[in-house]
């Protein structure tokens, strides 16, 4: 098995070396071949090793030694448990078919192999992540991701705004990572070690403060990756890449590594109760704050992802309040219905001319089919309709909310489910419905090729029956997670059930009606709240005013009014009052023999004088 | 009775009067008296210490210096005469070359 | 092997001595075997070194005022035997990159020379030796300055040379105090540093000898605020005299930090901790905001090596195993990684003979090989895992954590800033659509570049995934000179604060 191990984790950086070397060559459409065969190696391995753990066998290995220094030793040490097998099988088949499409997505870039090494290079990364048996085995992964996320989302390095997306996104994690790296050194100081079994089987003798600053510290790690509010700007801004880098790693898998992180160290999160609520209730926050932004927005792919940001916002309710199985359950189906949701956009967008405003298209059911089909399946599945995949996920993060007690949470997470499926079919109606208004504009839809649509059909095939693996995947993954009990009555639970399932079905009844007779009018973009929203709460301007305009004045401050006028002049004004002493002493030696006569008494004055009332010594 | 104090403040007394004109003196022949006048005084120290305390090295640095002090104004006023002949003048201030 | 450490100090000199006699044709060549056998010559010292041995190594010791004790003592432990690789890999690499014409063969000598006081400083058992050394290194690098700078390259090495020696001297009147000292305590002269580091201390001279050595290592440093010279001398510098500036002459300060201040004044480094630490932290946060603020590509390199400076202080600063072994490991690969970026800048600077980044932009187009190894090193500079720049920020950082956790929070916005102000760096010059005429159609990466960069990004990657070859033989002698810490400090509380700082879950 172990041999499975390291074919899975492997495949893909040997895939993204190989084609490192063709990086600068024009394009080879066997570079795109030859990377997602790799990954679909990968991806059947992983199939095997999940197929292979169960209560008693995990495979774990050791690699080799890595870090060790003074007490502190970390190894590159794998594991395939119950969770990260879930993880590995989830991101090599999202991976596969991500680099599949990409293989037509990316038919007429220059860069196209480029393109291929950076993709399979962070497939690496995010195995490693989710593999490695200890927290800074994590930490490579995590900076890997952010690594390959930051070179894919400015992969179109020419246009400016790309390259500012991505060093945005890179800087925001990094914030982050400094809060996950805090997190690590707290652990090793009281443990001694960061391999995951160590930890999780002496954090119960540590005491309660400690743990909660390591949970706090892990938390602001994983609000960074996953871009919960505060840090969630680079979200949005990260669509700037193309949009198969969307799908793979701002819907389906590295954005979904905070919350991976929150389930790994559950043993962490169940001690510190208080610290889960204030992740559920954050959670619960920006599930309606970033579903209220994709209301409004006219960018098809931005709706998705604030759409994404608050799903992630969904899993950290679940998450926070110990819900373990059920935050990995919905990450699981978020990343099949939210990459086909996102890869169905980019069919969209090379239907027209990588243009993104909804409002300028519409009608283009007519023009292709098999997306519009593809596109509404994934978005029923996002708004939780039965008996598709987000149904069971959502309605259970619900029902934890509920049963949790925290009414307020389950309220919002209720509002927010409404406005789930309000957007994701304003979106819908507006691309695939309605007026023809792209005609207008001269665009001229086409369907994407064959290929590219058949490999979507898995991710279809998912997004539909996924939910009914819920019962084995519960059985499968509490052999690892904590579980979590409902005390709910079953009668309750239904009429929860009911209940979200009517507000989402309304949300969709309300977005058909409403654009099937053109939408709302013009006025509503008068109102302060529709101001507020397409401005995203005016908060990437309070960012760019508030920290980075005063950041680089105050840089430019120290350097040329501190550095340059005060640190440094001193300096040269010490070596100038030495030479100007030496100029003005210099007059001494007029060369008249009387005058230095003069000196040489007094000289010889001072010289006695000290000899006589100085004597340290005695 | 004249005992070693005596010999001390001459020797003090001499060697003020010395320094006094060192620096007081324009002439170059005038600052080679004084000169004399320093070393004598610190002579007069010598001998009269090495006296008192019985110890003849004082004496022996006494004529050191009496013989050191004559070859520098053997020297010196080689160079003063020489300095005369060239200037015509042996004025402290007219010397100047060194001036830094 | 029993003479080999002479034989690494000395052969650079002799070589440079005969460099006179070879004509100026061929000098680059024989500067690049001398420099070639030099460092095989290391290698060959690492491989008969036996890193579970935590004492000096390959001693020789011979007389040389022995009225005073003063004597040629060398020898290497795994503190200093990394540090002279390096020093010898990294001239290598500079001179593989030379590429200036004009007095090849005495700018090509100088450096031979420099190698030679850079090895000595680190292989130095006796401390006038050492101060020697010291000293000596000063000369090629005004030199080098000087003749071969830009514009106001006199008034850089004029800076450079009076500012470093001004504190060197303080450091020359510690240790004749201190070689003083050991005279009255023990009866006997000896200024060999094993001898010294026996010596207990009351606690007021450690202050004072405290204050002496450190002064001249922050200025080498360069700590804030003495550090003003560093952005003159690599803004005038030519290429090859800021590589080995950066790479090599700045570790030299933090160098003597761990040979001298902690073995020798425990008690004092202790009661200085905080105030230095804080410094440090200042230095980190403001040399890289300063970084962030500059125009000239090699200025943001200049700065942010302050920067990276101030992380290995801190990790020194944490007595303990994890952050001493972290900082020296870091000191490594800071040399390689500025090293590197100093060459790559004065790469651009050939072919465009600007380094202000306004006038870039785009290069990732016309240059994408040049691009990419720029990209490899400047994620090592930002500390990316699997780069060798990661272990030794993580270790050193961690090592702090244990003494102040805010501190080291601090502290740790330098990983942040760092990223801020290399990936503006990269998207100014590199990013984007070409604008300036001038930079269309330049050449990429040629030939004689590629091989001086090579190694530099092997070593990047190599070290970033295996780094425990290095780790293991500093980590043994760093553990040692803690025990001896240990012993000799004064005050009770000390010693207990260095057994609390070395210990898992000693007191929260």
């Amino acid at each position: 098995m172990e041999t499975y191990l390291y074919i899975a984790l492997f495949a893909p950086i040997v895939g993204s070396l190989i084609t490192a070397l063709f990086a600068q060559m024009p394009k080879k459409i066997c570079v795109g071949i030859f990377t997602s065969t790799l990954i679909f190696i990968s991806f059947i391995s992983s199939m095997i090793l999940l197929n292979y753990v169960d209560e008693d066998q995990i495979v774990h290995v050791k690699l080799m030694d890595w870090i060790s220094a003074g007490n502190l030793s970390i190894p590159f040490g794998f594991v395939v448990d119950q969770v990260s097998v879930i993880m590995m099988v989830t991101v090599t088949l999202v991976s596969t078919v991500v680099h599949i499409y990409s293989i037509g997505y990316m038919d007429h870039d220059e860069s196209f192999n480029r393109f291929f090494s950076w993709l399979s290079a962070f497939v690496f990364s995010m195995m490693i992540l989710v593999m490695s048996d200890n927290f800074v085995g994590l930490f490579i992964g995590w900076e890997g991701v952010g690594l390959c996320s930051w070179g894919l989302i400015g992969f179109w390095y020419k246009k400016h705004s790309a390259s500012w997306a991505a060093n945005e996104a890179f800087i925001m994690n990094r914030i982050a990572d400094l809060g996950m790296l805090m997190g690590l050194f707290l652990i090793y100081w009281n443990i001694g070690s960061l391999q995951y079994d160590i930890v999780f089987a002496q954090i119960v003798n540590l005491d309660i403060n400690v743990v909660t600053w390591i949970g706090i510290f892990l938390f602001i790690g994983a609000m960074g990756k996953s871009a919960q509010f505060p840090l969630h700007t680079w979200l949005a801004d990260a669509m700037e890449g193309p949009t198969p880098v969307s799908a793979l790693i701002h819907a389906a898998t590295m954005v979904t590594a905070g919350v991976y992180l929150i389930v790994r160290a559950g043993e962490i999160y169940t001690l510190i109760p208080d610290v889960g609520l204030f992740i559920a209730s954050l959670g619960a926050f920006v599930a309606v704050f970033a579903a209220s932004m994709a209301l409004v927005n006219r960018d098809l792919k931005r709706i998705i992802a604030y759409s994404t940001l608050s799903q992630l916002g969904y899993m950290f309710v679940a998450a926070g309040l110990g819900a373990y199985w059920i935050a990995l359950f919905h990450l699981m189906t978020h990343a099949f219905f939210k990459s086909l949701l996102f890869l169905g956009a980019g069919n969209v967008m090379h239907a027209m001319d990588d243009e993104l405003d909804i409002k300028k298209m519409g009608g283009l059911y007519s023009a292709m089919k098999p997306t519009a089909i593809l596109m509404s399946i994934a978005s029923v599945a996002l708004a939780g309709i039965y008996p598709l995949a987000g149904f069971f996920s959502k309605d259970k993060i619900l029902e934890v909310a509920f049963n949790n007690g925290s009414y307020f949470l389950w309220f919002a997470l209720f509002i927010g489910a409404g406005m789930t499926a309000f957007y994701s079919f304003r979106l819908v109606m507006l691309v695939f419905f309605g007026e023809k208004v792209h005609k207008k504009l001269g665009f001229n839809p086409h369907e994407a090729k064959p290929f590219v649509i058949y490999a979507l059909t898995p991710l279809a095939l998912l997004a539909i029956v996924a939910g009914f693996f819920e019962q084995s995947f519960h059985e499968f993954t509490t052999q690892l997670l904590v579980n979590y009990e409902f005390t709910l009555d079953h009668s309750i639970a239904l009429i929860l059930i009911f209940a979200t399932s009517a507000v989402a079905i309304s949300g969709i009844a309300f977005a058909v009606y409403k654009y099937k007779r053109g939408g709302f009018s013009e006025k509503i973009e008068e109102w302060g709240v529709y101001k507020l929203l397409i401005n995203q709460y005016y908060i990437p301007k309070l960012y760019k005013d508030g920290i980075m305009k005063p950041f680089t004045s105050f840089s430019k401050f120290l350097w040329l009014n501190i550095d340059n006028m005060i640190v440094d002049k001193t300096v040269d004004m010490i070596a100038g009052a030495i030479y100007g002493t030496g100029e003005k002493a210099r007059k001494m030696q007029s060369g008249n023999l009387s005058s230095m006569l003069r000196w040489m008494v007094a000289g010889i004055i001072i010289l006695l004088a000290l000899a006589i009332f100085y004597r340290p010594m005695v | 009775m004249i005992g070693l104090t005596h010999y001390l403040v001459l020797s003090a007394i001499l060697f003020a009067i010395g320094l006094v004109g060192v620096m007081k003196r324009k002439n170059l022949l005038m600052l080679f008296f004084s000169t004399e006048i320093l070393l004598n005084a610190v002579n007069i120290g010598f001998v009269a210490i090495g006296h008192y305390y019985g110890d003849l090295s004082g004496q022996m640095f006494a004529f050191f210096i009496i013989a050191v002090a004559a070859s520098e104004i053997a020297v010196g006023l080689g160079l003063l005469v020489l300095w005369y002949k060239k200037t015509g003048s042996t004025d402290l201030d007219s010397l100047s070359m060194m001036k830094g | 092997m029993d003479h080999i450490l002479s034989l690494i100090i000395f052969f650079p000199l002799i070589a440079g001595i005969f460099g006179f006699l070879v004509n100026k044709e061929s000098i680059r060549a024989y500067g690049i075997t001398v420099a070639f056998i030099e460092f095989t010559i290391t290698i060959a010292l690492w491989i008969a070194f036996d890193g579970n041995e935590a004492g000096f190594q390959f001693v020789e010791h011979a007389t040389l005022i022995s009225s005073f004790g003063v004597s040629y003592h060398v020898g290497v432990d795994g503190i200093s035997l990394f540090l002279v690789i390096l020093s010898t890999f990294m001239t290598m690499v500079a001179l593989i990159g030379l590429n200036i014409e004009k007095d090849a063969k005495n700018l090509i000598i100088s450096i031979l020379y420099l190698e030679m006081t850079m090895v000595g400083v680190f292989l130095s058992l006796d401390v006038i030796l050492f101060y020697l050394f010291w000293e000596f290194s000063l000369v090629p690098m005004l030199y080098i300055i000087g003749a071969w700078g830009s514009d106001r390259r006199i008034y850089a090495a004029i800076k450079f040379f009076l500012y470093t020696f001004a504190g060197s001297v303080l450091m020359l009147v510690g240790i004749l105090y201190m070689g003083y000292i050991y005279h009255a305590t023990t009866g006997v002269w000896s200024f060999s540093i094993p001898d010294w580091e026996l010596l207990i201390l009351p606690i007021s001279t450690q202050f004072w000898l405290f204050g002496a050595f450190f002064l001249a290592f922050a200025i080498k440093v360069p700590m804030f605020p003495f550090h003003t010279w560093l952005p003159y001398a690599h803004g005038q510098a030519p290429t090859v005299g800021s590589v080995i500036l950066a790479a090599v002459l700045l570790k030299m300060g933090t160098y003597g930090m761990v040979r001298f201040l902690l073995p020798l004044f425990p008690d004092a480094t202790i009661y200085f901790l905080i105030p230095i630490a804080i410094v440090a932290i200042v230095m980190v946060i403001y040399t890289a905001m300063v970084a962030y603020a500059q125009k000239d590509m090699k200025q943001v390199i200049a700065y942010s090596s302050i920067s990276h400076m101030g992380i290995i202080i801190l990790g020194i600063f944490a007595i303990n195993a994890e952050g001493i072994t972290g900082s020296i490991f870091l000191m490594i690969s800071h040399g390689i990684v500025s090293g590197g970026l100093f060459m790559l800048v004065g790469m651009i600077y050939d072919r465009r003979h600007t380094k202000l980044m306004s006038e870039f932009g785009g290069l990732a187009i016309s240059m994408p090989t040049f691009a990419t190894i720029y990209g490899i090193m400047l994620m090592a500079s930002v500390g990316l895992p699997l780069t060798v720049g990661f272990v030794g920020e993580f270790l050193s950082l961690m090592g702090f954590y244990k003494v102040n956790w805010i501190m080291t929070l601090f502290a740790g916005t330098g990983i942040i800033l760092g990223a801020v102000y290399m990936l503006t760096l990269y998207k100014r010059s590199f990013f984007g659509e070409i604008t300036n005429d001038k930079n269309r159609g330049l050449k990429d990466i040629n030939g004689r570049e590629l091989a001086a960069m090579i190694p530099l990004v092997a070593l990047v990657v190599i070290l970033g995934i295996y780094p425990k070859p290095i780790l293991d033989p500093i980590d043994t002698s760093v553990k040692k000179m803690i025990v001896l810490m240990q012993k000799k400090s004064v005050l009770p509380e000390n010693k207990e604060f260095i057994i609390k700082v070395n210990s898992i879950r000693g007191g929260e």
